[in-house]
């Protein structure tokens, strides 16, 4: 977390030179920062990062803080043992919790990369009759909330014994989803369309023109799908909770919440470990925003004005 | 799924003017499909046949078994039983507890969205200006965004705890906080400060959208006399309500459906003064088996969501600007 206040990530798009803040030119009154401009900011940067604070101090302090709840938001302990016993001591297998996350979330990437590139160039480069009305389906599937699809797809796994399994959680990735295929759709529509034409009049055929011509051009968009699907799957609540049910196959964000509710009715949730399970949970995706930023911000001109996280 | 409307959103707009123009100047104008047509259009079906069969498969049978399921009583051991509109009359009519979940989601997205955007209007404003130090603001604003809903659940359980950070800093300013997750009046403020911790995506997004405005407005406003409050409302806000109206449509698509929030902290307790819908429709399939009733719920909501994402595109021709209309 250290690192990533030291260096600058955060902005989605960021012009070189913002209006405003010209080097010669003179501050606008609208521009001007005055000193209660710094208190604000200064205040609410604390009150956002207050949390993050606590959650390292309470990971950091020992067994009987926790369960007193002492705990202070500035650390006073310093027990990074938690860091370790948090695999040993809670009774629950959390190193395999890690391993199922890496492994969902791995998959569900990787099938959203290969599925919607795959669609998304079609979409972009080849002519059908009826092309047009599907990809007017693909937009309206955007709008059907998951709600109304999650009862009867449970059943439909259920039915196909994938209950307990990571492939309801993987397999429908390998399908593409209507907003990766968008993406890589307007993407590819902006590439221009001469390299293949001429790969055409050299005889390769449209798998080898997506293979060899167009798949390596599309890799900004393609990483921010990857990483988008990756912090979506990584930290996905409900589909686990929905479809996982040991402890041998649960990713560690539906782990957590195990752990808090596990222990007996006496006894409190170890809440140090819990909050070291957190911090697990979390740097991952800010190491993966912090390498992937630039990637997102091309998915955000990919998708016109409009941005997203 | 709340950010897939929204990038149609902007998508539909950016894209009507290109096709309007016609795209990459059709290579052949085709009455009818030639051969090299016809190898094309087959390699187009086969090259989306994993959408396609996704489509069919998760979306398009799912969403005609749902419509069947919710007519219907089923716990999925034994067969249905078809119930004609019950569930649907049932939900509003017998329910109290649903019309309590539908009150509390409204209500937790009428004060969740407006109040983040409001404080990532403000807090944009802010670091728009010239401020040192600007990188570390945002930074720090925007890194609470990156934490997943389980951890933020996990450390808003102790920021919220009675004696915990956010009720000493009222104390600090002689406030006697409540006990938030564990008062019935107090469970969904609760909820709303912890999406509140959130303001920063909104702020990146509006402060990337400001940076965007023309230098000129606001030398030509000054010039005119008019102060930094006239210029925010006459110039920057006109200029973003474009950004802020997509970020409305995906707040709001976003806070009717929480889930995870009121599942680990609240349990949609207490007295139910915290259950929504999603949770509602959550208990009743995986918790009662009544996957009619609960499937009827899912198309309740899908209607109270459309209805919504409809009125605020109906109110956004009086308040949303476009630079292209102009021009």
């Amino acid at each position: 977390m250290a690192a990533a206040t030291q260096a600058p990530p955060a902005a989605v798009a960021e012009p070189a030179v913002a209006p405003g803040r010209g080097a010669t030119a003179r501050t606008l009154k609208a521009f001007k920062a005055s000193p209660a401009t710094y208190a604000v900011l200064l205040i609410v940067s604390a009150v956002f990062f207050v949390p993050l604070i606590l959650m390292v101090s309470i990971a950091l302090a020992s067994d009987q803080t926790s369960a007193q709840n002492a705990f202070t938001v500035i650390p006073t302990e310093f027990l990074w043992s938690n860091f370790s016993d948090v695999f040993t001591a809670t009774g629950l297998p959390v190193g395999r919790f890690v391993l199922n996350s890496v492994i969902i979330a791995t998959l569900s990437a990787v099938g959203q990369v290969l599925s919607s590139s795959l669609v998304g160039y079609a979409f972009a480069r080849l002519r059908a009759p009826g092309k047009n009305v599907m990809f007017v389906v693909v937009l309206a599937t955007m709008m059907i909330p998951a709600q109304i699809t999650m009862i009867p797809q449970f059943l439909l796994f259920k039915e196909l014994g994938w209950v307990n399994t990571y492939l309801p959680l993987i397999v429908p990735s390998f399908f593409s989803n209507a907003f990766n295929v968008f993406l890589v759709r307007q993407f590819v529509s902006r590439i221009p369309s001469e390299m293949d034409e001429a790969a055409q009049v050299d005889g390769l055929g449209y798998f080898g023109i997506y293979r060899r011509i167009v798949l390596p051009m599309m890799w900004p968009i393609l990483t921010a799908i990857a990483i988008f699907t990756l912090t979506h799957a990584w930290g996905d609540f409900m589909g686990p909770l929905i479809y996982l049910n040991s402890e041998e196959t649960m990713p560690l964000a539906l782990g957590l919440q195990y752990m808090t509710s596990t222990s007996n009715a006496m006894q409190l949730p170890p809440w140090n470990l819990v909050m070291v399970g957190s911090i697990m949970l979390t740097l991952p995706m800010i190491v993966v925003y912090y390498l992937g930023q630039k990637y997102l911000y091309e998915m955000n001109v990919s998708v016109g004005s409009a941005g997203v996280k | 799924m709340a950010a897939d409307l929204g990038a149609v959103l902007g998508a539909a707009r950016a894209q009507s003017p290109r096709r309007a123009g016609g795209r990459r100047a059709a290579r052949l104008p085709r009455p009818k499909l030639s051969r090299r047509g016809r190898t094309e259009a087959r390699f187009f079906w086969l090259f989306i046949s994993p959408w396609l069969v996704g489509f069919v498969g998760f979306l398009l049978g799912p969403m005609i078994a749902s419509v069947y399921i919710s007519l219907t009583e089923w716990d999925s051991f034994t067969p249905p039983v078809f119930v004609g509109l019950d569930n649907y009359v049932q939900a509003l009519t017998g329910d109290p507890v649903f019309w309590k979940a539908l009150w509390n989601t409204f209500f937790y997205a009428a004060v969740s969205v407006p109040l983040g955007l409001a404080v990532g209007l403000w807090l944009a404003n802010l670091l728009n200006k010239k401020v040192r130090g600007r990188k570390f603001f945002r930074t720090m604003i925007y890194l609470p965004t990156l934490v997943p809903l389980v951890a933020t659940a996990m450390v808003f359980k102790m920021v919220l705890a009675p004696s915990g950070p956010l009720n000493d800093l009222l104390g600090v300013l002689g406030i006697q906080g409540p006990d938030w997750l564990l008062d019935p009046l107090w469970v969904k403020p609760a909820l709303v400060v912890l999406s509140a911790w959130g303001a920063g995506s909104a702020t990146v997004l509006l402060l990337s959208a400001m940076n965007g405005i023309p230098r000129e407005f606001y030398e030509a406003a000054e010039i005119d006399g008019a102060g930094p409050f006239r210029q925010f409302w006459s110039i920057t806000f006109p200029q973003i309500t474009p950004i802020i109206f997509f970020n409305l449509i995906m707040g709001l698509i976003g806070a009717f459906q929480i889930f995870s929030q009121v599942y680990i902290l609240t349990q949609g307790g207490p007295d139910n003064a915290s259950q929504m819908v999603v949770p509602l429709l959550f208990d009743q399939a995986f918790g009662f088996y009544h996957f009619g009733y609960a499937s009827a719920v899912a198309w309740l909501l899908f209607v109270v969501i459309i209805g919504f994402t409809a009125l605020a595109f109906r109110t956004s021709r009086r308040w949303v600007f476009y630079e292209t209309e102009v021009r």
